[in-house]
């Protein structure tokens, strides 16, 4: 398979799939990508947006309130912190720690700390703490 | 891992033949001592892996402190669940700490194999797909 990327400006993100014959394993691959297309209805003073998968750095519960983070701003979301996990099962979103949910492809790694927690840091900078419970999770998404 | 896998399926295997044969057991002659023992602490794995599990859903703790303090609340439980179920004479309950102390420095020293092992694993695959993603853009 070979896989080719171009920037195209103006166009919203597309995925074209050539193939010769349209097997399994192509639906396979469509059905894939089609999960990657997630994406949340989010508000920020009183205005609401979708927000895509792709620029969701992390998911916080905070006093029961749903809060996602991109790389700069934070938005308010409705719905519960199981259902965003269900609506990107398959997806590079993982839970953490139960207050949690990190998008993995933001992950630029994972340490431990002296006092032995474990602090995830995204490619903004960001630091999250890590439960040692969720390590496995986030290992299986790599 | 299939050592682990297989290790893991063995100890299932073997908890469901105890059970099976003891509940045959139970049937034909009633509850003996043994079966009450091993009954006993078929309740107390269980007491203590729902308490287990509490700690880590509810509390963020380093590992040290988290172990040092399930120490205590599992030698607790143990000292609790022995004199209820007479394991222990008034003399010799400081047993519990021996052997809650030996379990819990084992799973210490795996949890704390796993957790390096984890998080190397992690960040080569970050790495290597980094790299990836980072020759394809030169390729185009």
């Amino acid at each position: 398979m070979k896989i080719v990327t171009r920037q195209v400006t103006d166009k919203p993100l597309t995925v074209t799939i050539e193939y010769p014959e349209l097997t399994e394993s192509v639906k396979g691959l469509v059905k894939r990508i089609e999960k990657l297309d997630v994406s949340f209805s989010a508000s920020s003073d009183d205005k609401q947006m979708r927000i895509a998968l792709s620029d969701v750095y992390y998911l916080e519960n905070v006093d029961r309130k749903v809060f996602l983070y991109t790389k700069g701003d934070v938005f308010r979301l409705d719905s519960s912190m199981a259902d965003i996990e269900k609506a990107a099962e398959d997806s590079d979103l993982v839970r953490i720690s139960r207050t949690c949910i990190m998008n993995t492809m933001h992950l630029t790694g994972i340490r431990q700390l002296k006092n032995s927690h474990l602090e995830a840091e995204l490619d903004n900078g960001e630091k999250l703490i890590v439960s040692r419970k969720y390590l496995r999770d986030i290992k299986r998404r790599f | 891992m299939p050592v682990r896998k297989i290790l893991k399926d063995t100890c299932i295997l073997a908890a469901l033949m105890i059970l099976a044969v003891f509940t045959c057991s139970i049937i034909w002659s009633g509850l003996t001592a043994e079966i009450t023992l091993v009954l006993s602490l078929f309740l107390l794995a269980l007491i203590i892996t729902v308490v287990n599990f509490l700690f880590d859903e509810f509390l963020s703790l380093s590992i040290l402190v988290s172990y040092i303090l399930k120490y205590f609340v599992f030698t607790g439980i143990v000292m609790l669940f022995g004199f209820i179920a007479g394991w222990f004479f008034p003399s010799n309950f400081w047993m519990a700490f021996i052997y809650v102390g030996i379990v819990l420095a084992l799973a210490f020293a795996i949890d704390a194999f796993r957790v390096n092992r984890d998080i190397g694993y992690i960040n080569e695959h970050i790495r290597s797909n980094k790299s990836q993603s980072q020759n394809r853009a030169d390729l185009t």
